[in-house]
């Protein structure tokens, strides 16, 4: 049995018997048996992935079952394993085995655990069928498989109104975008006769240049497919314009936001493009919007993250900001950078979010910054595994000397971009080094608010919830302020405390992937053709111009890096009455950004609220009015009267009974003369 | 020579009419004593004449050699299926009626005899070839028929429906006496060969009138809609075992003898009466449909229930195929399982007393204390309702496969829909009995009779009757050929 | 419809009878009542308004009951008189019919003979 079988169907198998179980083979059992698949599924990840490293592997297809045989539309059920595979594998599995562990602390009083952890390896279980996928149609299923359980575990806790509407959001946003997935999909097949990705992407190049009438107009057939898939990966991964679901995704439980919004199912979109990079590289205009879209992403999402107050929002935004690198660093041709940007930022990303879940976790559910503070001393472990992931995901690093992992990455997406050298990628070079500015603004700001500084805890009211609970409603019940004005100090009382060693050893392995994945891994990811081995289309000219490109834009990352821990520092820890002057010079500025740019309320406009006028007119008047009047009830109405109507006839007289014959006489003696 | 051939091809009639005779004159003599002596006698002449009429189904016999009485009488495969049918079901009403007339201490000698004479009559029917043998065998079943209706002459209500019966009966039989002469007139003839050499071509308008007549008084003996009205009135007047007799065997005489005549007599003139079968039919289901729904009574339900299932039965003959033919014939010995079996089920329901209930209202609940037979009734109503994987649904099924194959989508279409409505009264019974707060009234103990028929028609209507569709199919089939015999 | 137009055409003597017939017997109610009022006094009282039938009022409801025992017995008789009536022509062509016609009377008044024979057993002809 080749190990990607079991890798894939692991998951599967544990979600579904601990999904069935569910209660009935106890919190434990489930717990157990999901953990336990996962980290299999790694260890089998991490051998399937080492050979492709050390290039001894080569690219082979696994096929499972028989599923569509229909004319000339062919596909099967299939497991595709090649280094973009390996990668994603890895990435997968390592982040999903962690988080499965995490969970173990940190839904410890959740009273729907197996629930949780079925999802959870339900996820992965689609997540791994996408990533495998041979053919776009089971691409597709898994692409709907991991939209369905990030639904469900969005919506995880169900009784809360606001989760229910942040995974109904999640789950309509992404079907705008699963809707040019899906034309996509299906224009590729008209073009190509075939859902074969390897044909496909065979075939893309002879395509380059060839054009297709529609409604009259003359259409690049190329990048009319690649724009409407990349309107699919737009989708998925929270670019501008359908990027509104995923900071509202944040009410599902934290581990979630690690595993799903953050390090694997967010990334479909970039995956996708790399998978199909050949069919993009004959798209010039859809790369140009690949490019554009994700530089502006990584700007516009990195702007909003630096007035957010909510902990998990910040990383949110942060999250839609670094895709938009990994965006437009395919969308200049470095496919290579991209994925190497998606493997670390998997790594930090993760941390912080899990990180942040630890917080939230000693704060008693607060998520708000602006109650933090001071936590350094209270929680250290955690403190120093989300400095990891800060010094991470900021760039920090010295030439080649050492530095942290999205160092590497971040450093060859924004050289990669001066170096292509058209107006567009230089464009893209200046949003991403402004954005970086702003990341390490707003990321050493959440450092700084939540570990520095004075306890602010005491305004929370979750931390008095907390301490309340602990002492005992029948003394304190009356004087909340009488109690916390005691301390003085800002704490209320409270004494945080560091998490259980499940949550910690997830942060510990996270740590070391932050801190070390990009000094190990960028010689293959970037500069080796033969570890990719044809996996996604490499530029060779392109790798060779990076390293030509002025000093000055070496240093723009660092440089920028610099000056926005310096701000941070000078702002939340120096002087904290800057942020106040600052947002009362620039309200205007201020409210934008902090409003996330009106996107919201921009599209309950335009879209949602037409959308319930027609939806309410459709319902009233279409469905209750038209159907249901006309339909069942008035079918209903008329069976009720008719009824009456048979029992008035049916008077018992003989007369009327032979009346009623002589009448039916009558009656089909006129219909045959007629 | 030819006349002792035509004795041997009636010979379940002579059976039928010989030891109907005999036991007449043994009910004078022996009087009420002896009724059931001359019940199980009444039972085994019909089980002789069943013997008797076997062959000519099993050998599919058709053509001349069928022929008695120069041509009066025709004893082909279509006629024994038939006439097998109708002796079962007499049989059928003759073991369940003591136990029920006993109790009103009614129980006369006579009533095997009725019946006997009732089941020769139509016997005489399904196998007429010319109108008159037609309108000899109607009468002499009819006649049988009225004084059965009215057969426990105290009560007010069987007085009233026999009275009923009576007087439009003799309307209908007024309708196609009137229907015969206009036929005979234009035809020149009274044999169905005869009318149908005669009229084969362009149809007059007189002849047309004959036939709009003759259809009107056989679809007052099957109770289509709108020469229904009786129906209610008199299953629910008449003694239960007698509507058991009038819902099951007549039924089957009288479609049987329709199907005779429009394919014998009127066969060159399909499309004139098929339009006509058509609107009757579809009428009939919902008449029956909407009229069931606000019944209280399971007697009157059961009836508006039979003009329901003629409407499907006439489906098949709108089809005007033999494979409609044959879907009917099935349709007809399924129909008179469950008709049966629902018959004996009500005949069981009973109060601490003895008496008969027959109030819906009163059966609520029914499943707490009489687990079987409400098990029994609710598969009958599942069955009559048409719902899978009951053998109700096999017939409709059938039937609605004919038209479909006859190009008659849209007739088909608007039949499977009106039986929506006509599951809706089915599943209220059996919610009723299951989900009502029992009203513990149905408690009487059952006769053993009424048990072994109602566990034998369960058992046919359950989905194992569903082994028998290839040898009830072939049977019918073989019966559907010799009415469409062309020789 | 053109057939029935001149079917219809056939009726019409029959339609002007009618419509003279109408004419007729209305002159002859209508034309006294009204010579009288023109030419005689106008006096009625209640003896001359009184209905007047054959001289005398009816004593008692015309549909009285018979006693069941007349159905009877008309039931019974009918079925003998039919079956003479049915003899003769059975009769005179009984050398047609041959056996087979003699067989059938045969059986026929046999089955009448029984069905006299089961009303006489039953007191159908006794009249107390």
């Amino acid at each position: 049995m080749h190990p990607i079988l079991l890798i894939v169907f692991l998951p599967l198998l544990a979600a579904i018997i601990g999904g069935l179980g569910n209660r009935g083979l106890g919190n434990t059992v489930v717990k157990s048996l999901t953990t336990g698949a996962l980290f299999a599924s790694c260890g089998l990840s991490w051998m399937t992935f080492i050979p492709f490293l050390a290039g001894t592997a080569e690219a082979s297809v696994v096929p499972v079952l028989t599923w569509v045989h229909s004319g000339t539309l062919t596909f099967d059920w299939a497991l595709r394993v090649d280094a973009l595979t390996a990668i994603m594998l890895v990435v997968i599995t390592t982040v999903s085995a962690l988080v499965h562990l995490y969970s173990w602390g940190y839904m410890a009083e959740d009273p729907d655990q197996p629930r949780f952890f079925a999802y959870l390896s339900l996820f992965t279980f689609a997540m791994l069928m996408l990533v495998t996928a041979n053919n776009l149609v089971q691409m597709f299923f898994g692409w709907e498989g991991v939209g369905l359980a990030s639904y469900l575990l969005i919506g995880f806790w169900f009784k809360k109104p606001s989760a229910n509407a942040a995974a109904i959001k999640a789950f309509v946003v992404n079907r705008v975008g699963d809707l040019g997935f899906m034309l996509g999909i299906f224009g590729t097949y008209l073009v190509f006769q075939t859902t074969s990705i390897p044909e496909i992407l065979a075939a893309a190049p002879g395509m380059s240049g060839a054009s297709m009438t529609f409604l009259g107009m003359h259409l690049q057939t190329m990048d009319v497919l690649c724009i409407l898939l990349f309107i699919g990966a737009m989708g998925k991964s929270a670019q501008l314009g359908l990027h509104t679901w995923l900071p509202d995704a944040m009410e599902g439980p934290t581990p979630v936001s690690a595993l799903i919004h953050a390090a694997t199912m967010v990334t479909a979109g970039v995956f996708m493009v790399c998978r199909l990079s050949p069919m993009f590289e004959a798209a010039p205009v859809a790369l140009a919007m690949v490019t554009f879209v994700g530089a502006a992403t990584c700007f516009f999402a990195a702007t909003i993250g630096t007035t957010q107050w909510d902990i998990k929002r910040v990383i949110a935004y942060s999250t839609c900001s670094q895709l938009g690198y990994m965006f437009f660093a395919a969308g200049v041709g470095a496919y290579g950078a991209a994925m190497f940007h998606l493997f670390t930022h998997a790594f930090f990303k993760a941390l912080l979010f899990l990180g942040a879940g630890s917080v939230i976790h000693a704060m008693h559910h607060e998520q708000d910054m602006r109650y933090y503070g001071g936590l350094r001393k209270h929680i250290p472990l955690t403190f120093w595994a989300m400095m990891a992931g800060t010094l991470a995901i900021t760039g920090v690093g010295i030439a080649d000397v050492f530095g942290f992992a999205g160092f590497y990455s971040k450093d060859a997406i924004l050289e990669v971009a001066w170096a292509r050298g058209t107006e567009l990628s230089h464009f893209a070079f200046w949003m991403g080094t402004i954005a970086a500015l702003l990341t390490s603004f707003y990321s050493w700001r959440l450092v700084f608010l939540t570990f520095f500084g004075k306890p602010r805890w005491d305004q929370s009211e979750h931390i008095q919830h907390a301490v309340h609970d602990d002492h005992g409603h029948a003394a304190h019940g009356h004087d909340d302020h009488a109690h916390h004005d005691a301390h003085g100090d800002g704490t209320a009382g409270y004494h945080p405390h560091e998490s259980p060693v499940s949550m910690l050893i997830p942060l510990g392995v996270l740590s070391i992937g932050a801190i070390f994945a990009g000094l190990v891994f960028a010689p293959p990811f970037l500069q080796s053709e033969e570890f990719w081995g044809g996996a996604i289309y490499y530029n060779e000219a392109l790798l060779h111009a990076m390293h030509g490109v002025p000093v000055w834009v070496k240093l723009a990352a660092t440089v920028v890096m610099l000056i926005g821990v310096t701000t941070a520092w000078f702002a939340y820890i120096k002087d904290t009455s800057i942020p106040g002057k600052f947002v009362a010079q620039f309200r205007m500025l201020h409210a934008f950004l902090y409003n996330k740019w009106y996107f919201d309320e921009l599209y309950n406009f335009l879209f949602v609220k037409p959308a319930f006028w027609l939806g309410r007119q459709l319902w009233m008047r279409g469905d209750v009015g038209l159907i249901d009047r006309f339909g069942p009830n008035g079918a209903a109405w008329v069976v009720a009267r008719g009824t009456l109507a048979a029992k008035r006839v049916q008077s018992g007289y003989l007369y009327s009974y032979a009346l009623v014959m002589l009448v039916g006489l009558v009656a089909a003696i006129t219909w045959v003369m007629l | 020579m030819e006349f002792q051939a035509s004795l041997a091809l009636v010979a379940p009639e002579l059976v039928l009419s010989l030891s109907g005779l005999a036991l007449l004159l043994a009910a004078a003599w022996g009087g009420d004593k002896a009724s059931r002596l001359i019940s199980i006698l009444a039972v085994a002449a019909l089980v002789g004449a069943g013997f008797l009429a076997a062959p000519a189904l099993c050998n599919g016999a058709s053509g001349p050699d069928t022929l008695a009485f120069g041509g009066q009488v025709k004893v082909d495969a279509f006629a024994a299926f038939a006439k097998l049918l109708i002796y079962l079901a007499a049989a059928a009403s003759l073991i369940v009626a003591p136990a029920f007339f006993e109790r009103v201490k009614a129980m006369r000698a006579e009533y095997p005899v009725l019946v006997l004479f009732a089941a020769m009559g139509m016997g005489i029917m399904v196998s007429a070839a010319d109108l008159v043998t037609l309108y000899i065998g109607l009468e002499l079943n009819s006649l049988a028929a009225y004084v059965l209706a009215a057969f426990l002459r105290t009560d007010e209500r069987s007085a009233e429906a026999g009275l009923k019966y009576f007087v439009l009966g003799a309307l209908a039989s007024g309708f196609l006496l009137y229907g015969m002469s206009l036929t005979y007139g234009f035809a020149g003839t009274t044999s169905f060969a005869g009318i149908h050499a005669a009229l084969a071509g362009d149809m007059s308008k007189g002849a047309l009138f004959g036939l709009v007549f003759v259809l009107s008084g056989l679809a007052f003996k099957i109770s289509a809609a709108p020469f229904h009205m009786w129906t209610p009135d008199v299953y629910e007047g008449a003694p239960t075992p007698v509507t058991t007799f009038f819902a099951s065997a007549p039924k089957v005489a009288a479609m049987a003898l329709t199907m005779r005549v429009v394919v014998d007599a009127f066969g060159a003139q399909v499309q004139a009466w098929q339009q006509i079968v058509m609107i009757v039919a579809l009428v009939s289901i919902v008449v029956g449909a909407l009229g069931a729904i606000g019944q209280d009574n399971i007697k009157r339900l059961m009836a508006y229930s039979s003009i329901n299932n003629v409407g499907f039965i006439l489906i098949g003959l709108a089809a005007a195929t033999q494979q409609g033919a044959s879907a009917m014939l099935v349709y007809l010995a399924i129909y008179v399982a469950m008709t049966i079996g629902g018959f004996v089920a009500i005949l069981m329901l009973k109060d601490a007393n003895g008496e008969p209930v027959e109030q819906i209202a009163q059966i609520a609940g029914l499943s707490s204390h009489r687990k079987v037979l409400a098990v029994c009734l609710a598969m009958i109503m599942f069955s009559l309702a048409g719902i899978p994987p009951l053998f109700g649904f096999w017939g409709k099924f059938l039937v609605f496969q004919a038209a479909v194959q006859a190009g008659m989508v849209p007739l088909a279409a608007i039949g499977i829909a009106a039986s929506v409505i006509g599951a809706f009264y089915y599943l209220k019974v059996v919610k009723v009995m299951y989900f009502d707060e029992p009203a513990n009234v149905a408690v009487g103990k059952s006769d053993w009779a009424h048990q072994a028929l109602l566990a034998i028609c369960a058992i046919f209507i359950s989905p194992l009757g569903y082994l028998l569709t290839g040898w009830l199919g072939g049977m019918a089939d073989k019966a559907a050929a010799a009415l469409y015999f062309v020789g | 419809m053109e057939s029935l137009v001149v079917d219809l055409s056939q009726y019409l003597p029959i339609l002007i009878f009618l419509v003279i017939a109408l004419a007729l017997s209305a002159a002859f109610v209508f034309l006294p009542m009204g010579v009288a009022r023109l030419t005689g006094t106008h006096k009625p009282d209640a003896e001359k308004l009184s209905e007047y039938e054959c001289g005398f009022p009816a004593f008692e409801d015309p549909r009285s009951q018979f006693d069941v025992r007349f159905y009877l017995v008309a039931i019974l008789f009918i079925v003998f008189d039919l079956e003479a009536a049915f003899l003769f022509p059975w009769a005179v062509s009984l050398d047609m019919t041959g056996w087979p016609g003699w067989i059938t009377m045969m059986v026929f008044l046999f089955e009448l003979a029984i069905g006299l024979a089961y009303a006489w057993k039953k007191g159908a002809l006794e009249w107390e």
